[in-house]
């Protein structure tokens, strides 16, 4: 089994709004090791955004983790000094965002923002540290990388933008990577083009990687290990290929449902899932999803079931597949 | 199985087209504002009064041949172009032109120390305002607004009669109200770039909040500092030009636009030429400023042309 480089445990991370305290990440826990690539998808407003930013220790204000720990090796990011957590950020974990359009500053040649934290780092010099930056972009693939180098954003299309985003990110070798929804914003062939890159820097590096997604399709090409969030919770977590394969929880379960599949019976409809998705500042009682699962009993809406080993080797938090009904049937 | 995005195998690369070097924003701000006649003109007058003020006392001693103290009772009220006084001599006697001369040092001068005084601490006060937010934004900002909310010109009098004016404390005098809107609209720019994704970008890549500010911040919004700071030089020289002529900053002998004008204001049915030769010093700069102002703006942001 591989070394565990990051931890994360019974993350709470909650907005105080006026109308309301916004339970945005709910008791998230997961780990990942050495060198996988762990995939976390869901809908707008399930979290997956905020624990990546919770990692990182960035959520904004009115937000604020308020229980739970994460663990890079063995150091608790959640109890570092502001100063002690700016070495961590881009030094140990880097982070990749989701429009590359709006994330490089626009007064500044590329070449000199993703030598930025090798300056800030490595406190290298202006010119090696060019020079090295200048390197990685050669590695993620800009052609001509000493004459790019010199050029501003707006001169990047899309795609390049974000290898040069990936590239400021890996400049300091990180353990972690965390990408959150890094081809959102991209059309679908310059979609390929960076998740490859992706993987070949997983490979090459051995870089951690957090894939945050909404697109099932990505997970499944890229991700050994997939957590499903809803809500602010981890609803099902599992190798990609047996989550995809047998879905644990009724909300992976319509998820799949609702997408085109290249191996599903051509006649079989599209099945969208009915309903909205809570409104987090008044959450379901019991099961969060349980107002638009076609599976519910009635301990749904009155119990929160806790994420469980439901099949060999996935964890659902659903009282209906725990009870030892099968979706699949 | 889900079928996968195909991943494998050679992707092409995109195309690459390579054409002239990357201009910077400043560059091409640059060759905006060129293109600008009246905005050249007008910087151009600008830099004419700078040099003026720096090299008062060598123009002097080449062309007029005279010191702006140098009393001549036997020819007072001399018409301009009269003999040794291009601009005629005032009603001591002395040379018009000699100080004019010397009066660009006072306008430039505190026009200048001014400006970059209430730029600093505006776009400091600004910048802390807008980064942090919250409780330090409120005090610093209602500070802002309490300073002016106080009618100026009251407070530059209450001020030039503490403090006994001299070149220095009049231009801090000046900057110690101007600094408030300059703060107030950098803190307003400061608000919108905040919130841009490069800015959680770099704090994510692990900068300290004084290289947020100080190297990602505020060049993004440094063309609202010189856009203003320029149409701020304008409004300094009318409003230091008001106190000398309230009596309230330089004062005789020492010659400053301003105080010509109190000075002349006496003969102006006989020697008119004395009130408009400082009048249209005033004018001019102060016209060149606020013209190289706009100049400026346009060339920064064409979109609000």
């Amino acid at each position: 089994m591989a070394k565990t480089v990051l931890a994360v445990h019974d993350l709470k991370t909650q907005f105080f709004t006026r109308e309301g305290v916004v339970k945005a990440v709910d008791g998230v826990s997961f780990e990942l090791d050495a060198g996988e690539t762990l995939g976390i998808v869901g809908e707008s407003g399930s979290g997956k955004s905020v624990t990546a930013l919770s990692i990182m220790r960035l959520v904004p204000r009115p937000g604020r983790i308020v229980n739970g720990y994460v663990k890079l090796k063995d150091q608790d990011l959640t109890k570092l000094t502001e100063a002690e957590m700016q070495e961590v950020r881009g030094e140990s974990i880097a982070m990749i965002f989701q429009d590359p359009m709006t994330s490089l500053n626009p007064v500044f040649r590329v070449g000199w923002q993703v030598a930025e934290p090798l300056v800030v780092h490595a406190e290298k010099k202006r010119p090696s540290a060019l020079r090295d930056g200048v390197a990685m972009l050669k590695k993620v693939g800009i052609p001509n990388p000493d004459q790019r180098a010199k050029d501003f954003p707006h001169q990047f299309s899309g795609g390049m933008r974000q290898r040069a985003m990936i590239a400021m990110g890996l400049t300091t070798m990180p353990s972690v990577l965390i990408a959150d929804e890094p081809t959102t914003a991209l059309d679908v062939t310059i979609q390929a083009q960076i998740l490859e890159l992706l993987r070949d820097v997983n490979r090459e590096f051995g870089t951690a990687t957090i894939l945050i997604t909404h697109n099932l399709g990505v997970v499944a090409g890229m991700c050994q290990r997939v957590l499903v969030m809803y809500a602010g919770r981890i609803v099902e977590s599992g190798p990609t290929e047996d989550v995809f394969a047998h879905p644990q929880h009724p909300y992976t379960w319509s998820l799949l449902k609702s997408i085109p599949r290249l191996d599903a019976d051509r006649h079989e409809p599209l099945r969208p899932i009915s309903g909205i998705p809570p409104d987090l500042l008044d959450v379901p009682p019991g099961c969060a999803f349980h107002p638009r699962c076609t599976f519910r009993v009635d301990r749904c809406s009155r119990d929160v079931p806790q994420l469980q080993r439901v099949g060999e080797t996935q964890l659902a938090a659903c009282w209906v597949t725990q009870a030892g009904t099968n979706l699949n049937a | 199985m889900i079928s996968p995005i195909p991943l494998e195998g050679e992707v092409a690369v995109e195309p690459v087209e390579r054409g002239r070097p990357g201009k910077s924003y400043w560059q091409e701000s640059w060759e905006r504002l060129r293109l600008n006649r009246l905005g050249i003109a007008a910087g151009l007058v600008l830099v004419f009064f700078i040099l003026v003020a720096i090299t008062s006392p060598i123009l002097a001693a080449l062309f007029t041949h005279t010191d702006y103290r140098t009393i001549d009772l036997a020819n007072t009220f001399a018409r301009p172009l009269s003999a040794g006084h291009i601009l005629g001599t005032d009603d001591l006697g002395r040379d018009e032109l000699t100080r004019l001369l010397f009066g660009a040092q006072v306008s430039m001068g505190i026009g200048f120390l001014s400006v970059f005084v209430a730029l600093t601490v505006g776009a400091t006060v600004g910048l802390v305002a807008g980064f942090y937010g919250g409780l330090i934004d409120g005090l610093l900002m209602r500070f802002v607004d309490m300073i002016l909310a106080i009618p100026a010109i009251f407070l530059f009098i209450l001020m030039a009669l503490l403090f006994k004016p001299n070149a220095i404390t009049l231009a801090l005098i000046i900057a110690s109200v101007g600094w408030g809107s300059i703060a107030r609209l950098v803190r307003g720019e400061v608000l919108s770039v905040r919130t841009r994704d490069f800015m959680v970008a770099t704090k994510a890549l692990g900068a300290s909040d004084l290289r947020l500010i100080g190297r990602h911040l505020l060049p993004n919004v440094l063309h609202v500092l010189i856009v203003y700071g320029s149409l701020y030089l304008g409004q300094v020289i009318l409003i230091e030009a008001a106190l000398d002529f309230l009596g309230l900053g330089i004062t005789p002998p020492t010659p400053s636009w301003g105080n010509m004008l109190t000075n002349s204001e006496t003969f102006f049915f006989h020697s008119s030429w004395l009130v408009v030769w400082p009048g249209i010093t005033i004018f001019l700069s102060v016209l060149a400023a606020n013209l190289f102002g706009n100049a400026l703006r346009d060339a920064f942001d064409p979109r609000l042309r």
